[in-house]
């Protein structure tokens, strides 16, 4: 599954996504400076890179959040450029957000649910005006067909919860609001998966979370790889990175300094250099963060 | 022709008196991120401790303005202190709500003390006049152009070069930042309140003098403009509001120029649309800007619902009920029809502003369309009046949700703002459209509400009907809670942005939760305007909006029985202060703070 | 020292309740109270003008129970306050209708208010009496709803006689309060004024809250008119004189009679001078009832009563002497003792009677006054000039 190395963009037949030349800019300040990335379906991608090296910038571009100032992003054969992120998600690209953005005051179950609208049927109708009535009154006579597709969600919400072993079930009907840090982003990883998504975009799925939980989310990230689940990474913790990732994408400063397999991009030395260089600064400030600190680089031994 | 100079110095002029209090809750908005409805207030206290001053003490000017800086950054202080600092764990819906019951108590106090009768506040200055264009400016509009610059100039200073100045940006970009960086918060927050209310205070005393009258109920109209004047300048900025001030005067100016004084506010709410939709940071906001991030669980209140036993509400039911037939008394009877009837409004609200987070201010606008709907299709086309309720309910919903609809894209108090400027483009399009809505003479001799066939006039039978109307309603609301609508909405509610990402499109779950609300206020004001007979532009006035938010926060966010019971209280606290006479809404207002202060999710807490 | 300075310039407007007033005490007949119920605005953006009425009604309860009172029982009224919220006064018309006590029941202040609660008083038979209500449909709800306001129509001919023929308006711009009362009051200026010649040469309605004249006055000016005639109370007409003045509208300035108020003067200052009105109150009037009105006012409150002051003590008399001429206390036989009173003596009418079929007071009679060195003078003759 993996590709020689150097690996070039469209080397495999058919990305499910590929972004090309992406262009950011806040202000004066460029976030994204000509970015190509690409993935194909069953592969799991890790993007790397110093603290404002526009990691999440080029997540939020993909998810649709935000808008290129240049560039065109295409998946799963459609371009999707500028689309809004409802669009987005519908066409089955989903993602998890890096502070964790679950809904407070939904319980555990109905966050996870949330997370598989846009299988509904009772959301499909487009049309405008007759679409949103057919679905209110869908919600309001709820047929035998509505009542059973309810049932059957509510069932695979369990289901996707166990994943998460006793973390997350005996807590199914209480707010999220209520949970701890950790939990909220295992719920978002759950709401991702209920809407079974072709890409799943995952921001930093660890970060707060202690050595052990660290571990259970990479066996559970590796689950899911093997099931053959597409997955774009954004991560600090480099040992998880290596271990995960068929291939890694280095930014640093809003542009692609690096890209292939987990050992090559290790031994980089422009990567090196980066994470030296002023990469450095940026994660001394935040003591007790994950990124590669200056005294210790690259902590690649794991 | 010179007129258009004219209209454009005339423009200034009042823009220059918005500006008095755009500046100050710019101020308070950019620290505390709140919108202050008890800023009119302090301008009202303002006015009335000049005239104090002037006409009681003979204090020459200066030192009248000394005093009433002094006095009202005092209130200031303690506006904060002791109304808005209690809240600062509590959802930002709370002090929004504690700055609407202090406006209360202000303006009560102020009016217990002074009487309601206008005053008259003697000029202070020389009366010369310098003659421009065709008309002239006097030494008071220069003075009020001259404090209006030089305090938004000292406030530059202050923010941009003292110690204080940079705690106070500091807070106004992240407040837990600062908080942590060692800035103290709350003596910020006095500061900004103490100067930005010896502003305001000044402002009173001057508008006073310039139109020789002051009133205790000025402060309302002149927090709303200076709200208007503050979004189109971009919220929380200072020198903005001033400009914004300026522009929104020449506009007003302009728009009365064109059509006439009738349409002056319809400018300026058209204005206050157009910049929120096309420049939601206002004029002079020039970054496009990713929202901010998580908004998750700061506006509504995290809370659990409370519970409510199926034998109490079984109970509750019963009697209601019953009421009309175990007590003779007609009183009753017609408030409770009363609190069944916002109840409904409360329905409509708290699933709109509750359950989807859009905090609607301009929901009598849903009231008063379903109310001329239903009057006119009864009265001109002869209707049954219970086929005419219903369509009031449609043309509610449809019209409501079309109009709101280009404020879909707005967030937060966003969506506040420019509700509020619909709901009174809507009060002005029924008072200028005399063709069909009869303009200011209103629809008299509306029929009786029917049913099958049957005039209902019977106080009974009225109370039964809103009660059953209300009641069916309440239940069709829990089916749509119950269903994966009322999941959605929530989720639009605590994080648009992540709701957005798992497909739910915002415009598509807006609108439908404005139209589902939309129906039921549209029903409650049609099943109004056949029960007064007569109704008119001012029967569905902003303090109904007012009220109807006031009624879904007490009652818990997006909580149907909390709707029914905020109602109940709402409705009911004033008839049970009667006893008090005038200072009834002074202990309503008290009354108000009180449940804000130690209950801020609610009686019975947010869904 | 302050508030006590205060609650004396202020009158009593906040303190007095029913019957107050010490030398009324004395011959007060000691039977069971006859009550009136009162509907109107005490706290609200309106506040101003339930205080009023109060002093109004207190004097005229003062001189009635002073004068044997209704048939040796005295005469009280129970004000409860609406803030003229229509939601209220559904509920205060419950709560009178269902008080047997109550013969009669007055107010309340604005249209939709008053009208909402129209459907309630007639069907429970109990008559609803509006002093303020102008509304042209206000009496239409039926046979129990009553008015003593004067009806526009009868008016605002002799304002605009007055503004046309006696002062020599020609081109005349109005400026009117776009409320039920302002719309209907201006359509009839409007029409009685062209009938007699004059051309209009705008109108502009303003909303209640407006403060600000000067583009509305700039606009005016444009239509190049010769005067201004104003339908306004009197805190709006202080301010668009004064406002006409700043933007050198120098024009001569009539406003129909509700601008009547000493506060005029005051608010409006030295714009005030050379105003004209047409009102049918006014101090100054020679006739025994007004000058009785006027001293006890005076001795009362400290202060030169205005028009609303005028209207409540006129109803408050009204009733009293309906209620004396009444066979039975009953609400039915009030009503009809309404439509049988002839020639009651009025401070507002001279005379007042009513006509059975409107349910208002027929005929208005008019004192043709002008803002001169300070108050309302009776205004002798002579053009206008500005």
């Amino acid at each position: 599954m993996t590709a020689p190395f150097p690996l070039p963009a469209a080397a495999a037949p058919h990305p499910l996504l590929e972004a090309r030349g992406l262009v950011r800019r806040f202000g004066g300040l460029t976030a994204v400076a000509g970015i190509d990335l690409s993935i194909a379906a069953g592969e799991l991608v890790s993007v790397i890179g110093p603290n404002g090296a526009g990691k999440t910038t080029a997540f939020n571009l993909i998810s649709g959040l935000d808008r290129p100032d240049e560039g065109s992003i295409c998946f799963d054969g459609a371009d999707i450029t500028g689309r809004p992120p409802e669009a987005v998600a519908v066409a089955g690209l989903v993602r998890t957000f890096q502070h964790g953005r679950v809904f407070a005051n939904l319980s555990v179950a109905d966050n996870v649910l949330v997370g598989a609208h846009r299988r509904l049927t009772a959301v499909r109708p487009a049309w405008p005006v007759v679409g949103p009535l057919a679905e209110l009154a869908l919600a309001l006579i709820r047929p035998p067909s509505v009542k059973a597709e309810e049932a059957a969600l509510r069932e695979e919400v369990r289901e996707i919860l166990a994943i998460f072993g006793e973390r997350l079930l005996p807590r199914i009907d209480q707010p999220a609001y209520s949970l701890s840090y950790a939990n909220r982003r295992r719920v978002e990883i759950a709401r991702a998966l209920a809407a079974r998504p072709k890409l799943l975009l995952l921001d930093e799925p660890t970060a707060g979370m202690n050595q052990t939980e660290t571990a259970e989310m990479l066996e559970i990230i590796a689950a899911l790889k093997a099931r053959g689940q597409t997955i774009l990474l954004i991560e600090h913790k480099l040992d998880m990175v290596m271990r995960l990732s068929d291939r890694v994408v280095v930014l640093d400063d809003g542009r692609k300094i690096a890209e292939g397999l987990p050992l090559a991009v290790r031994n980089d030395p422009a990567v090196i250099e980066a994470y030296l260089g002023h990469g450095a600064v940026g994660s001394a400030a935040r003591a007790g963060d994950d990124a590669p600190s200056a005294e210790q680089p690259l902590p690649l031994s794991a | 022709m010179t007129s258009w100079f004219d209209h454009t110095i005339n423009g200034l002029i009042i823009g220059n008196i918005y500006a008095l209090l755009a500046v100050g809750l710019a101020l308070i908005f950019g620290v505390s991120r709140l919108i202050n409805f008890a800023h009119g207030s302090v301008y009202v206290v303002g006015a009335y401790v000049g005239w104090v001053a002037v006409s009681v003490l003979h204090t020459p000017f200066p030192l009248t303005l000394v005093i009433v800086v002094a006095l009202t950054a005092v209130l200031g202080v303690v506006v904060e202190r002791f109304g808005i600092r209690p809240l600062a764990g509590a959802p930002r819906i709370a002090p929004l709500l504690a700055t609407i019951g202090l406006s209360f108590v202000l303006d009560q106090t102020v009016q217990i003390l002074f009487s309601p009768d206008p005053r008259a506040v003697p000029m202070q200055l020389p009366n010369w006049r310098v003659a421009i264009g065709g008309g002239s400016i006097g030494v008071l509009d220069l003075l009020i152009g001259g404090i209006g610059i030089t305090a938004a100039s000292a406030l530059f200073a202050f923010l941009k070069l003292t110690k204080w100045g940079w705690a106070v940006r500091a807070t106004a970009l992240d407040r837990d930042a600062a908080r942590a960086m060692g800035v103290d918060v709350d003596k910020v927050n006095s500061i900004v309140f103490a100067v930005a209310s010896g502003l305001g205070g000044v402002g009173g005393v001057l508008v006073g003098m310039y139109y020789n009258v002051i009133t205790p109920t000025m402060g309302f109209e002149a927090t709303l403009k200076g709200i208007v004047a503050e979004v189109v300048g971009g919220v929380g900025n200072v020198p903005g509001a001033i400009v914004g001030s300026l522009l929104l005067g020449i506009i007003e100016s302009y728009g009365v120029a064109l059509l006439g004084t009738s349409y002056r506010n319809l400018f300026a709410f058209i204005l206050l649309i157009v910049i929120l939709v096309l420049r939601p940071n206002g004029l002079f906001a020039s970054r496009r800007q990713l929202p901010p991030e998580p908004m998750t669980g700061t506006f509504v209140a995290p809370s659990r619902p409370v519970r409510l036993p199926v034998p109490l509400v079984a109970a509750a039911a019963a009697l209601a009920i019953a009421l009309p037939l175990l007590v003779d008394s007609g009183y009753l009877i017609q408030t409770l029809t009363n609190v069944w009837l916002y109840a409904l409004l409360g329905l409509s609200l708290t699933l709109v502003a509750g359950t989807s987070g859009q905090v609607s201010l301009g929901h009598a606008a849903l009231l008063a369309i379903g109310g001329y709907t239903s009057a006119l299709l009864a009265l001109n086309l002869g209707w049954p009046v219970w086929l005419t309720l219903f369509c009031g309910g449609l043309v509610a919903a449809a019209l409501g949700t079309l109009l709101v609809s280009p404020a879909f894209r707005l967030r937060g108090h966003y969506v506040s703002i420019a509700t509020l400027g619909i709901g009174e483009i809507v009060a002005l399009v029924i008072l200028n459209w005399e063709s069909v809505t009869r303009g200011p003479i209103g629809v008299a001799g509306i029929p009786p509400l029917s049913l099958f066939g049957y005039e209902l006039y019977d106080t009974n039978a009225i109370y039964w009907f809103a009660l059953a109307l209300m009641a069916a309603l309440a239940l069709l609301q829990l089916r749509l809670l119950g269903s994966h609508l009322g999941r959605t909405l929530r989720a639009v509610r605590d994080d648009d942005v992540a709701a957005r990402s798992f497909g739910i499109g915002l415009n598509r779950y807006k609108g439908l939760a404005f139209a589902f609300g939309g129906f039921f206020a549209g029903l409650s004001g049609a099943f109004t305007a056949h029960m007064y007979s007569y109704i008119n532009h001012e029967t569905f006035n902003t303090q109904i909006s007012v009220l109807a938010l006031t009624i879904a926060i007490l009652g818990g966010m997006g909580n149907v029985g909390g709707a029914i019971l905020g109602s109940l209280a709402l409705i009911g606290l004033p008839e049970v202060f009667r006893v008090a006479a005038e200072y009834r809404i002074l202990l309503y207002g008290i009354a108000l703070l009180l449940l804000v202060r130690f209950r801020p999710q609610g009686l019975l807490g947010t869904v | 020292m302050i508030s006590r300075r205060l609650f004396l310039q202020t009158g009593t407007a906040t303190i007095a309740i029913s019957t107050a007033g010490g030398f009324a005490q004395a011959s007060e007949p000691a039977g069971e109270p006859v009550y009136l119920g009162v509907s109107g605005p005490l706290t609200g953006p309106n506040a101003q003008y339930g205080a009023q009425w109060k002093q109004g009604f207190d004097l005229a309860l003062d001189q009635i129970n002073g004068s044997g009172g209704i048939k040796g029982r005295p005469l009280r009224y129970l004000f409860e306050d609406t803030q003229s919220d229509p939601k209220q006064t559904v509920a205060v018309a419950q709560k009178f209708v269902a008080d047997k006590r109550i013969v009669a029941e007055l107010g309340d202040f604005a249209s939709p208010a008053s009208m909402a609660a129209s459907p309630i008083y007639q069907r429970a038979g109990l008559v609803q009496f509006g002093l303020t209500n102008s509304h042209p449909d206000f009496t239409k709800t039926g046979d129990f709803i009553w008015s003593n306001s004067v009806s526009q129509a009868d008016e605002q001919p002799l304002n605009a006689a007055f503004a046309v023929k006696r002062l020599g308006f020609k081109r005349i711009a109005v400026l009117h309060l776009n409320t039920d009362w302002g719309r209907t009051s201006k359509d009839h200026f409007v029409a009685a004024a062209k009938n007699l010649g004059a051309e209009i040469v705008a109108t502009e309605g303003y909303l209640p809250e407006e403060k600000d004249f000067r583009s509305t006055l700039v606009r005016v000016r444009d239509a190049n008119p010769d005067s201004l005639f104003l339908v306004s109370y009197y805190a709006d007409a202080a301010l668009i004189v004064r406002a006409a003045r700043q933007t050198g509208l120098a024009v001569p300035v009539a406003a129909s009679s509700s601008i009547y108020s000493p506060k005029f003067v005051e608010l409006g200052g030295e714009a005030a001078e050379g105003v004209f009105t047409a009102a049918r109150f006014f101090p100054a009037d020679p006739r025994p009832e007004v000058q009785t009105f006027v001293t006890s006012f005076k001795a009362k409150y400290g202060k030169e009563p205005d028009a609303f002051n005028a209207y409540a003590y006129d109803t408050m008399v009204l009733f009293g002497q309906v209620l004396r001429e009444a066979p039975e206390l009953d609400r039915r036989t009030v009503r009809d003792t309404l439509a049988r009173v002839k020639d009651v003596p009025s401070v507002v009418y001279g005379k007042a009677s009513f006509d059975t079929k409107t349910r208002r007071v027929a005929g208005a009679r008019n004192a043709e006054l002008v803002v001169k060195g300070g108050s309302f003078t009776l205004w002798g003759g002579g053009k206008a000039t500005n």
